[in-house]
């Protein structure tokens, strides 16, 4: 290594390129090496949001240019009773599936959490329907709670109780979407779960079981603050995942019968793509983001009084 | 140095997407490819059939190139929507006759005014269901569908009641069907009922029977909804008594619990004796084995409530005039006897050019003529797909028993006003 001093290491710094200039090549590599991600960050993310910011302020028909309105379609959307009904729909929708899904998973992660033979195909057997398209599950579906062949009327049958239009009846349809969805989507949650229990010492049970807690005393005191870090992670997911619920509507129900399981995202939807609206459609993406952003953003406050990370 | 190369990258790239968007012109050749879309399920023998008669038009049109742009109904007119806010539309498409006025009102179609007065009008059923209120058409007829009555004349005979005659009324439909809903299991639950009143597809349901009792959807160049009146009611009453206290029709719950387009299968299975359904609907029966029927609609207080859709092809706006021109041949040469008399054989549309219809339906089937004959439109306009479900909704609300007809009658002309409303208040008279 050669150290420049004096006079010569002077003119040697004197005629050195400046840092900026020096390192102007290296960044050109640098973004030319990023460049594939931030391509796909501007077309595929920035681009599409600012866009749907543009035409939520905009009345936009896909056919003519869209025309500014500034923030008509959102005034429009607080007076649109159809609006606020599937919000009422999603709400309900997300109450019944989130924390039914959440308490399921982690009931069937104990359960399966177990070095028994044939475990792994239990668990195989729950996540299943994770991976089967909603069309396959809307067939299953049928099958259960069709009113006239459902296995769920010839349980009640059984039991000398009257048979119920489980989809058609507007006062159950939500509730039999929000079983249907946690049968779909319990697996995957459970997965997590298994890995957060795996993750728990096996000496803090060993500890607890020595000084005498109880089976209750260890899950409430071990295991549920080893796996509140996955219970939190799952939270959000299942809250994220719900209020932007549109393909198993779609597919089950359309929105019936008459509107009682038409969700936000399928209101948006029609909207957009089936009534020319695209500015109107846009407004309501934007304030159902503003929503998700809200609840996720309470339940990262809301996480510090209640999360263990050990 | 890189200055220059960005502004050659930049170059080719806008010759590529330039080329990209000429692509389909006339070249200097005069040849001009044309893009023509169409609905029909992979494999289902209208493709077949179709992609024949391309072959035909191309074989006799050397100068036009057809590309077929082909998606099951549903996604066709998903893709078609976002095609056109892109501005790559097909040239030419097949549209579902009561989404012509909704494409158009918003400038996307090609007036054809002009080309339909080379046509002799008198050789074509349809074309006046798709003149609009100003007197303009921007869709020519492809194929038409006009809802009848079907019904089952082994059931009938079993029964022994006598089939149905031109001269029916709502009230004799009404003790025949009575006469026909037979319990054989004892189960206290009908296994055949006589009619089927309600279905989730209204033109087969509830629109034409609101009409025949005197009521009417739309009005006034279809921009006033007018469906809250007693009329209405009577008619609705009629349906819900049908289903409930009469007990020959399934009710709405049996009905929307067979899942979309099973509903159509209902007659086709011999669970009813008899129902409405539009030409499409005699493949299902006819497929079955179904020994039936066609009679016309029976008669309400006010006729009988004919209506169709004409579904109907469609020009681009955007399509180069040398397209546009490619574009009307093919329509024309679609709407000639060889085509028609092609596609007739495929049995799911009452042929548009008037001799060939009248020589593929046979005498027994001339019912579809003579309802096509005296039908109006569906209410179509610019926003025939929203309004329609807002109203869709509320008589669901009113068959299913949810919300009293009155209330239902009420609330869905609101709803369905302020919709049509929303759209015209912005537009030009």
């Amino acid at each position: 290594m050669t150290v420049l001093t004096g006079r010569a290491g002077k003119v040697a710094a004197e005629r050195r390129p400046p840092a900026r200039k020096r390192h102007a090549g290296e960044r050109v590599w640098a973004v030319a090496f990023a460049s594939p991600y931030l391509l796909h960050l501007v077309a595929l993310a920035a681009w599409p949001l600012l866009a749907s910011l543009f035409f939520s302020m905009t009345d936009y028909d896909l056919v003519s240019s869209p025309k500014f309105v500034g923030f008509d379609n959102f005034a429009r959307m607080f007076n649109d009773g159809l609006f606020w009904r599937t919000l009422g729909n999603t709400a309900y929708f997300a109450v019944l599936f989130v924390p039914t899904q959440t308490v399921l998973a982690l009931a069937l992660a104990i359960a399966l959490n177990q070095r028994l033979r044939g475990m792994a195909l239990f668990r195989a057997a729950y996540f299943v329907p994770v991976v089967s398209s909603w069309v396959v599950v809307a067939y299953v579906a049928d099958a259960v709670f069709n009113p006239q062949t459902g296995i769920a009327n010839q349980v009640l049958d059984f039991f000398g109780l009257p048979a119920e239009n489980w989809l058609q009846d507007p006062a159950l349809v939500i509730p039999t979407l929000a079983a249907v969805a946690v049968w779909k989507g319990v697996g995957y949650m459970m997965v997590l779960f298994l890995a957060g229990l795996q993750a728990i010492p096996e000496e803090r049970y060993e500890a607890a079981k020595i000084d005498g807690a109880s089976a209750w005393n260890r899950f409430r005191y071990i295991t549920l603050p080893g796996v509140s870090g996955t219970t939190f992670l799952v939270l959000v997911l299942t809250s994220i995942e719900t209020l932007q619920s549109f393909e198993q509507v779609f597919v089950m129900t359309d929105g019936g019968p008459h509107g009682a399981s038409e969700l936000t995202v399928l209101h948006l939807y029609r909207q957009g793509f089936q009534f020319f609206q695209m500015g109107y459609a846009s407004a309501i993406a934007w304030v159902l983001f503003v929503l998700v952003l809200a609840l996720t953003m309470v339940q990262f406050r809301l996480q510090r009084r209640w999360v263990h990370y050990a | 140095m890189r200055v220059r190369m960005l502004a050659a990258a930049a170059v080719a790239v806008l010759t590529v997407a330039g080329t990209a968007a000429c692509g389909g012109s006339a070249d200097d050749s005069g040849a001009v490819t044309l893009r023509l879309g169409f609905y029909a399920a992979a494999g289902d023998p209208a493709d077949t059939t179709m992609r024949e008669l391309v072959k035909e038009f191309t074989a006799a049109n050397p100068s036009i190139k057809v590309q077929l742009e082909v998606a099951p109904y549903v996604k066709f007119f998903e893709k078609l929507r976002t095609q056109i806010a892109g501005g790559q539309a097909p040239q030419v498409w097949l549209s579902d006759g009561v989404l012509v006025q909704e494409f158009a009102a918003r400038g996307a179609l090609a007036d054809l005014s002009d080309r339909v007065k080379t046509v002799n009008a008198a050789d074509y059923s349809g074309i006046e269901l798709n003149r609009d209120a100003k007197g303009r058409v921007y869709g020519f007829p492809q194929g038409a569908q006009t809802p009848v009555l079907f019904y089952n004349k082994k059931l009938f005979a079993d029964a022994k009641v006598a089939e149905p005659t031109a001269d029916w009324t709502y009230d004799d439909l009404a003790a025949a069907a009575k006469k026909l809903t037979t319990d054989t299991n004892g189960d206290g639950k009908p296994d055949t009922y006589g009619f089927r009143a309600y279905s989730p597809g209204f033109t087969e349901s509830w629109w034409p029977i609101i009409k025949a009792f005197g009521g009417d959807i739309v009005t006034d160049d279809n921009r006033k909804v007018v469906v809250d009146s007693s009329q209405s009611k009577a008619a609705l009453d009629w349906m819900l008594g049908a289903m409930g206290k009469d007990g020959f029709a399934p009710d709405y719950a049996f009905t929307e619990g067979l899942g979309k387009g099973v509903v159509h299968t209902l007659f086709a299975t011999g669970r009813v004796a008899m129902s409405y359904g539009i030409y499409a609907r005699t493949l299902p029966a006819t497929s079955a084995g179904v020994d039936f029927g066609v009679a016309p609609l029976p008669k309400g207080p006010a006729g009988r409530g004919n209506v169709a859709i004409v579904n109907s092809w469609v020009v681009n706006k955007s399509a180069s005039a040398a397209q546009a021109d490619a574009a009307w041949k093919w329509i024309t040469f679609f709407s000639g006897e060889g085509p028609q008399r092609k596609w007739a054989e495929l049995g799911e549309a009452i042929p548009i050019n008037k001799k060939v219809a009248a020589a593929a339906l046979s005498a027994d089937r001339h019912a579809f003529l003579d309802s096509l004959d005296a039908a109006t439109d569906l209410g179509v306009n610019a926003v025939w797909s929203e309004y329609t479900e807002a109203l869709a909704k509320r008589m669901g609300e009113a068959l299913s028993g949810a919300s009293p007809v009155d209330t239902a009658l009420a609330t869905g002309q609101k709803e369905a006003q302020e919709v049509i409303d929303r759209f015209y208040a912005g537009q030009p008279q």
